[in-house]
This record gives structure tokens, C-alpha cells and sequence, in this order.
């Protein structure tokens, strides 16, 4: 199959990649980037693993093709912390306790920096309204749902 | 004042400063930054991508596979099938534990050979350089089968014209054998005084029949492996699973070589819960790699992991019978549980049968359990195996029972309860637990003293109970002191709880150091002892006690070494945070660093640690919940959610409720949405996390975890098993609660609303 090149910022750097018009958004970071921590546990947009945020909007990167990401800012798990330390949601699961096997986390991690990003103050409802793509089988969701409420306490979100 | 095994292992002030505290996971960080790596992370150069082929038919004769086609597709590097593997003898099988593995049944799992028994079965795998290249050339084996009868039910199963599954299996365990192939693989029995006079004699007898589906365990991770064959013979494998030894030692097997040809190095592991014991696809991987001289990387699709590519739990039928006095003690207890194993047999019910009954004392008892073979995915462990189903019986019929005696819930069992001592289904003595600790918790607790507000629909609070023996086998860890005298310890256990961070905090209570002074990390399976899986509750509490007899090795090495520094007896020396001291006031001491800086170049301290036949940590929870139920739609609303336990000692409290809370949930998930739907054809209906309904954030309640801490005698830290009980107690809890909020009384699991409408309306009717 003929490739294509995709030009788009991933984590705040400009990527031009050749793409295989079948890949997803979720192969094109795992595979061509290498960037893991975005992960696939169900390929169908059910589990939440895979979820990114793509120019503001947080999505499941398994049911969006590659191709469609052409100009688009992309931020991935990896685009979090930076050399100063954790982004405050991802300390706030360290020390909460809010990561058990860590397999669904990436994508708990995004789906809640998408919601801050819109609501700096969410109550327990909205959090757990904004959490629920993303399927966690290890926790119960009570550490993660704690650890975010801690980070509305805190009231600094970047 | 502390218990006896909380203080025998503290430091000389006799208090823990490490554990018992509430902190991070050591490793928590990669976790939140996607540096945690999976097997399906890695990448190799070169590496090709495998897909399996698997049946379409859930019973036929595999007539013949023809893979000429797909080898002939350009990118396709290899194809195997079970001719490249060899015929195992059925009862093949590696240790494990106190028992053994049944090597034959895991290769059937990973390859069927001469007939397929479930729909999703692998008769075929391939290598190519990408995956739709792969997928391309699955299409293009072509397998040739003989369709064969099918059973998807137990009863059908049992029936006396039922189609054969295997034709060696002969029912164990009759009181008169039949010399005939039977779907029925074993019958357990668990029998003391006489039921039938018990029941005769009693003031209230009470009978609930109950049947569950079968549920899968739902980790996020699908099943990966990456396997490299090398030029000299090694075959590396990288995994996520349970137990890297009984993988080794597993696939070893399944490939005929040697156990020195191959090593297996555990990732992270995205969720195991029992469904990662056994090897899938592993062994595949392996040979694909031989085969084609390239990195094979195997990663199974979510749809893969349902329909038929890894082991669901047990769905199971269960009848118990409960004859009481008028004074409120129980005096017979009958049940009778069949167990779905699925394609292959499973284990006998005896585990099963045992938690059904024990925490109960009765002087009549018989238990009867079948394990039963259909035309389904072989299936596997989950979470305290059978525990949630046969207290979906038992709780229920106990609740039933308090009811018919017009006796409070929690004073009827508190009456009944097994004591330390008394004797259990197996005529072993029941173990010192904290089971009236727990009763009383509840009695003072508000979940269970805070009357129910009543809502615009009906409400109910349920109560239940839940056993859970977990056992201990075998853990090894060896720790080797650094050069500046801090140590650095190597595990043989996976991750899957927490356990590293559990083991940083003990060898830091060890050594009275800081946790961040010391090291601790999994090994893979060349680097230590042999180590037996990460299931049965059993890894913090038997690795603990390795890590602890390895601590006390290297200390006393260390002491060595430090008493020959500075001139003295060993005896005379104390080893206090860090450093050796004598009693003399002013006396000579030396740190373990200066011991360590002295001292290395003659060679490391290097001390092994062993635990093996541990006595059992077992555990004992208890549930209260409230419920809203929905009478037009029958849904099921769970208000408030909380758990007791006793847990011996928290090493981290914060993990702890962790495993509680995430057992719960799943529990729930069990008890509400989640059960396998299986069409007329065997094929699994609902094989999507969409349509396979696991609870998200807005299904539940929070959950409120208390912890009663009573030592298991005899063991480092009085730990016990943590893990498993907490998922024991749920769907009983919540059909207890429905009972109250409905008067229904509910016999299928998951209660979904359409059974639940069912139940009430039936309930009216009558």
C-alpha cells in the first residue's frame, strides 16, 4: 500500500512521518514514534486506554486514522511532566495511590488533563463523568477519583 | 502494645518505622509517565508481527491444515501448526506449589491438536513482516474439519446421549466407577454426621438455588509476548504474566527443549487477576521465531481475549440447603455445586467447596462438587477462583435463614461462626481470624447503625460474609550488598499488587534505613531461585518472609565482616539504622558503608532468601451495602459500598485498601452487568468491552474499606493474603440487599435488569 507523510506537533514537537494510510492514530504513536505509553486494550474506543488529546479535544487514538491528524497538535502521556517534575495530575496519582498496574493510566491521566483544561474546579460527578471511558479494572476508581479531587483542591492545573 | 509477629522482626526500639505506612508505589512513577514497559511496547529490529488462527467450530476433528497458500504470500516468514510442537502425553505436567501444573492442558490452550473444543481455539499461527500481511495469510490457511456435536450447558453436557468431549475422561471420584468416557471429570465430596436426620430434626430448613455465568477477569492488557531464538539455541521471551518460572518450566515443555534454552524476562503486567498463570501464545511465539530466525512479536486483540484466546472463570450451579435449630444454630448445611470447566478439565471443586462452607460450624454437612466439561474456553482463575459464586449460594441462604428465625443477620452468623479450632469441611482446624472482630466493627459501624433513608424507590442493606484460604508455596529473592553497604534486593515474584513496594518497605525495616536507600526489582527467570506464581494471595506475605530471611543473612555477614574492622567479638556487636555498635559506652562502631568500603573487594555479600510451606495467611471479609432498586426496569442502584477486613498487618495501608477497592468493583461488575452470552453456536455473543459490560467510574458507589489487623501466628509480620477475599463477599451483598429492598430473592448472577424485573414480578405473582 503507497505511504503518505503526516505532518503534526506530538507533544509539542513537529513530526513529518511516512504513514501507512491504514494506521491509526494510536499505530502511528506507538509504532512509527515509538512513544508507548499511549496503549491499546480494546481497538474499538471502549476501554479508554489509547486517549490523547488532539488540538484541545480529548479522543480514543485507536478509531482515529493517522492521516486524519495532518496540521494537528497531538498530545500524548509522554507530553506531561516536564524537566521540573509531574504534571499535577500525575502526582497526584503517585501519591494518592490512583496507578495499580498502570495499563489504563495513561489514558485515565488524559482523559482528566482534557477535563481540567475545561473545568479547573470539577465536582466528584464530573470527574467521574469525565473518567468514564476510561475503564480501570484494578482500582475501583476510588484513589483515582481522590487524587483528582485533591488536584481541584489544589486548584493549579496547567 | 503490638502483637508478638508485628515486633518480632522490629528494630531494637521494638517499633515498625517503615512499614505500616501509607506511601507511594516505589514504581509509581514510569507509571504515570508511559516509561512502564509492556511486552507490547518492545520492539526489536527485524521483528515480525504474529496472528493466531483460530477455530470457527466449537467441537470438530481438525481433518487436515494445508498452509502451502499462506507460505506462499510474499512477507509471510513462517507457519506453525501443533505438528511442530510435541505430542504431549495427557497428565504431562511441571510442578507448582503443592501440586502441579498440567502442562497437556496449557498446550491445548496455545494449539489444538486432532480436534478443536471451543469456538477461538489456535489451530494455526503465522509470522510475516506486518500485521496485514499476517492477517492476509491467516485467510489463506485452509483447515478441513469435521464438524462434531456440541454441549454448551452442564446439563446438556451431563445428559446420557451427550457427544463426548474427550474420550479418556472417566468421572474420578464415584462411589462406584464407570468404565465409560463422561463429560462429568470428577466428583468431590466433603461429608460429616447425617444430613438427613439433621434435616429432619431441624426447626427451619431453607434452600437457595443459584447459577452464575461465566465472567472473564477483564485486565486492560490483552495478552503479548515478544520471543527472540537465537543463533546459539536461546530462545528469550519477553512477558506479562503471573509466574516467569511456571512459564519457563511451561513452555519449555510444550516446545521439547531444554530449560537451559530458554529465559524468560517479565515486564510490566497489565492486569493478570488469574488470567495470566498460564502461557498464551508463548510457546507459539517461540517456535514462530525458530522458524523464521526473526523477533516475533504476538499480541492478542480484545476480541481474541473473549472469544475463546484466554480463559474466562467458572460459571457454575449451586444448590445449599441449611437446617437450623430454634435457638438459632445451625445443624445441617447441604450443598451441591457443578463447576463449567470449560473444554479441558479443571480442577476438583474441593477449594470450592470448602470456602462454600467454612466459615460456618455445623455437626451435619455434605458437600457435593462436579467439574463438568462444555464445549467452551477452557476456563481459568479469577480473583479467590469460585469464592464469589459459592457465596452467592451460601450468604444467601444464610441471609435467607436469619429471616425464617426472625433473627438479626449479623447476630445469626455471629452465632454460627466458625471459632479458631473448630473443624472445617476438610476436618482441618479453622484458622485464629479476626471473623467476631469484624462482626463487632460492623455492629458499631454507620453503614450498618445509620438507619436507610428511604428513596422514591425501594432500598434495601445487604450483609456479607466471605472465606478465602489463599495458600503460600514458594518465594525467593537473594540481596546483594552494595559498596556502600545498602541493600539491593532481587526478586522471584511479578508485580501485581503492589508486592515490590511492599518488599522495598520490609527490607527497609530490615536494614532501618530509609526506603529510598534501598533496591528492589523483579528478576527474570535465570537470575533467581525458582519462584511459584503471583496468585492465591500469597506473594507480600511468603516474600516477606524470604525477604526477611535474606536480611538477617547479609546482616549477620555484615556483622562478620564489622566485629574482624574493629576488633571485637561478633557477639558483642548490635546493628542499629545502619551501623554496628558495641554496649560499652564510648565502644568502637563502624557503618556498614565503612564495612562495605573495607570489605568489597573481597568479594560481595550475596545472601539467598527462602520461604516455602509458609502456614496459610487466611483471610475473612465481611460486606454491607445499600441498594436502590428500580421496579419498572429492575436496575440495580448500589448507594454505599463498605468493606471490613482483617488483613493481619497493612505493610501499606494505601495498597491495601487498593486491592479492596478494585475487588470490590470487580465484584460488582460480576453481581450486575457482567457475564458471558453465548449464542446456539458456541460463539460468544457479547466479545467487546462495549457489549462485555465492566463497570466505569459512574457505575459505582465510593467504596469505604475498614481494616481490622490480628496476626496470623507464626508468620513475619503476622502478614496474610490481602488480595482475593475482598471480591468473595460482593454479589451476595448485593442480592442480599435486593432481597430487602424487593422481597425477590435472586437466583441468576449477573443480576441484570432484566432478571431482576423477573424476580420481582415472579415475587408478586406468588
Amino acid at each position: 500500500m503507497s505511504k503518505e507523510i503526516l505532518a503534526c506537533t506530538v507533544n509539542g514537537d513537529k513530526q513529518s512521518s511516512l504513514i501507512d494510510p491504514r494506521d491509526t492514530l494510536l499505530e502511528f504513536l506507538r509504532d512509527r514514534l515509538g512513544l508507548t505509553g499511549t496503549k491499546e486494550g480494546c481497538s474499538n474506543g471502549n476501554c479508554g486506554s489509547c486517549t490523547v488529546i488532539v488540538d484541545g479535544q480529548t479522543l480514543c487514538s485507536c478509531l482515529m486514522f493517522a492521516a486524519e491528524a495532518q496540521e494537528c497538535e497531538i498530545t500524548t502521556v509522554e507530553g506531561l511532566a516536564t524537566v521540573e517534575g509531574f504534571h499535577e495530575v500525575q502526582d497526584a496519582l503517585v501519591r494518592h495511590g490512583g496507578t495499580q498496574c498502570g495499563f489504563c493510566t495513561p489514558g485515565v491521566l488524559m482523559s482528566a488533563v482534557g477535563l481540567f483544561n475545561e473545568n479547573p474546579n470539577p465536582n466528584e460527578d464530573e470527574i467521574r463523568l469525565a473518567i468514564a471511558g476510561n475503564i480501570c479494572r484494578c482500582t475501583g476508581y476510588e484513589k483515582i477519583v481522590k487524587a483528582l479531587q485533591d488536584v481541584t483542591a489544589n486548584g493549579e492545573v496547567a | 502494645m503490638m502483637p508478638e509477629e508485628f515486633i518480632q522482626h522490629a528494630n531494637p526500639k521494638g517499633s515498625l518505622e517503615t512499614i505500616g505506612k501509607r506511601l507511594p508505589r516505589i514504581d509509581a512513577g514510569k507509571r504515570v509517565t508511559g516509561e512502564a514497559i509492556y511486552p507490547a511496547d518492545m520492539h526489536l529490529p527485524g521483528m515480525a508481527i504474529a496472528k493466531l488462527k483460530r477455530s470457527p467450530h466449537a467441537h470438530a476433528k481438525i481433518l487436515s491444515i494445508d498452509t502451502t497458500k499462506a507460505l506462499a504470500l510474499d512477507g509471510v516468514l513462517a507457519v506453525v501448526t501443533a505438528e511442530d510442537f510435541p505430542d504431549l502425553e495427557p497428565g504431562t505436567s511441571v510442578p507448582m506449589g503443592q501440586g502441579s501444573c498440567d502442562v497437556w492442558m496449557v498446550g491445548q490452550i496455545n494449539m489444538a491438536r486432532h480436534k478443536v473444543l471451543w469456538v477461538g481455539q489456535p489451530v494455526a499461527a503465522v509470522a510475516a513482516v506486518d500485521k496485514h500481511i499476517a492477517e492476509q495469510a491467516l485467510e489463506l490457511i485452509e483447515v478441513h474439519y469435521e464438524v462434531l456435536d456440541a454441549v454448551f450447558t452442564m446439563e446438556d453436557a451431563q445428559a446420557e446421549t451427550a457427544p463426548i468431549l474427550h474420550d479418556s475422561i472417566r468421572t474420578s471420584g464415584l462411589d462406584a466407577p464407570i468404565n465409560k468416557p463422561s463429560n462429568i471429570c470428577s466428583r468431590t465430596i466433603f461429608e460429616r454426621g447425617d444430613c438427613d436426620t439433621g434435616v429432619t430434626s431441624s426447626h427451619a430448613v431453607t434452600e437457595v438455588s443459584v447459577s452464575i455465568d461465566t465472567a472473564h477477569q477483564g485486565y486492560i492488557e490483552p495478552q503479548a509476548v515478544v520471543a527472540k531464538y537465537d543463533r546459539e539455541g536461546l530462545t528469550t521471551m519477553w512477558v506479562s504474566t503471573q509466574g516467569h518460572f511456571t512459564a519457563e518450566l511451561v513452555t519449555a515443555k510444550i516446545l521439547g527443549i531444554p530449560q537451559s534454552k530458554i529465559r524468560v524476562i517479565p515486564l510490566e503486567i497489565g492486569g493478570g487477576f488469574g488470567g495470566k498463570v498460564f502461557v498464551h501464545g508463548e510457546p507459539v511465539a517461540a517456535k514462530l521465531s525458530e522458524k523464521s530466525s526473526k523477533p516475533i512479536k504476538l499480541v492478542f486483540s480484545r476480541e481474541e481475549v473473549l472469544q475463546g484466546g484466554s480463559g474466562p472463570t467458572a460459571a457454575m450451579q449451586a444448590k445449599v440447603t441449611v437446617g437450623a435449630n430454634s435457638d438459632g444454630r445451625i445443624n445441617t448445611l447441604i450443598a451441591k455445586v457443578h463447576v463449567d470447566a470449560g473444554g479441558l478439565p479443571n480442577m476438583s471443586p474441593a477449594i470450592i467447596l470448602q470456602v462454600l462452607a467454612a466459615l460456618y460450624q455445623t455437626p451435619n454437612l455434605f458437600l457435593e462438587g462436579y467439574d463438568v466439561v462444555t464445549n467452551k474456553p477452557r476456563t481459568e482463575a479469577y480473583r479467590a477462583p469460585g469464592g464469589i459464586q459459592a457465596a452467592f449460594a451460601m450468604e444467601q441462604a444464610i441471609d435467607q435463614m436469619s429471616e425464617k428465625l426472625d433473627m438479626d443477620p449479623l447476630n445469626f452468623r455471629k452465632k454460627n461462626f466458625a471459632v479458631t479450632g473448630s473443624i472445617m469441611p476438610a476436618g482441618t482446624p479453622f484458622p485464629c481470624i479476626g471473623v467476631q472482630e469484624i462482626a463487632e466493627a460492623i455492629a458499631k459501624h454507620p453503614c450498618w447503625t445509620t438507619p436507610l433513608e428511604p428513596g422514591e424507590m425501594p432500598r434495601g442493606r445487604g450483609l456479607a460474609f466471605g472465606y478465602w484460604r489463599g495458600t503460600s508455596m514458594t518465594s525467593a529473592c537473594h540481596v546483594t550488598i552494595s559498596g556502600d553497604g545498602r541493600p539491593m534486593f532481587t526478586l522471584g515474584s511479578v508485580d501485581i499488587s503492589g508486592s515490590s513496594t511492599a518488599m522495598a518497605q520490609v527490607a527497609a525495616e530490615q536494614f532501618q534505613m530509609p526506603l529510598q536507600d534501598v533496591y528492589v526489582a523483579t528478576g527474570d527467570s535465570k537470575s533467581v531461585g525458582y519462584t511459584d506464581i503471583a496468585a492465591a494471595s500469597r506473594v507480600t506475605r511468603t516474600m516477606a518472609s524470604a525477604v526477611v530471611d535474606a536480611s538477617q543473612k547479609a546482616l549477620d555477614e555484615l556483622k562478620i565482616r564489622a566485629a574482624t574492622l574493629i576488633q571485637r567479638m561478633p557477639s558483642e556487636l548490635t546493628y542499629d539504622h545502619g551501623s554496628f555498635r558495641t554496649a560499652d559506652v564510648g565502644g568502637p562502631s563502624i557503618s556498614s558503608a565503612e564495612v562495605m568500603q573495607s570489605t568489597l573487594t573481597q568479594g560481595a555479600i550475596v545472601c539467598h532468601g527462602i520461604s516455602t510451606d509458609l502456614p496459610f495467611g487466611v483471610e475473612v471479609g465481611a460486606h454491607v451495602c445499600d441498594v436502590e432498586v428500580d421496579e419498572d426496569t429492575g436496575q440495580i442502584t448500589v448507594l454505599r459500598y463498605t468493606a471490613f477486613q482483617d488483613v493481619g498487618l497493612a505493610i501499606n495501608p494505601a495498597a491495601v485498601e487498593g486491592q479492596i477497592e478494585g475487588s470490590v468493583v470487580q465484584g460488582l461488575g460480576w453481581a450486575i452487568t457482567e457475564g458471558f452470552d453465548y449464542g446456539d453456536d458456541g460463539r460468544l455473543r457479547n466479545a467487546s468491552l462495549l457489549d462485555y459490560r465492566i463497570p466505569t467510574a459512574l457505575d459505582v458507589p465510593s467504596i469505604e474499606t475498614v481494616l481490622l489487623q490480628k496476626p496470623v501466628p507464626g508468620v513475619p509480620y503476622g502478614l496474610r493474603g490481602v488480595g482475593e477475599v475482598p471480591i468473595v463477599p460482593v454479589a451476595a451483598c448485593v442480592a442480599n440487599a435486593v432481597y430487602r429492598a424487593t422481597g425477590a430473592r435472586m437466583t441468576q448472577m449477573p443480576m441484570t435488569p432484566e432478571r431482576v424485573l423477573t424476580a420481582i414480578q415472579a415475587n408478586k405473582t406468588n
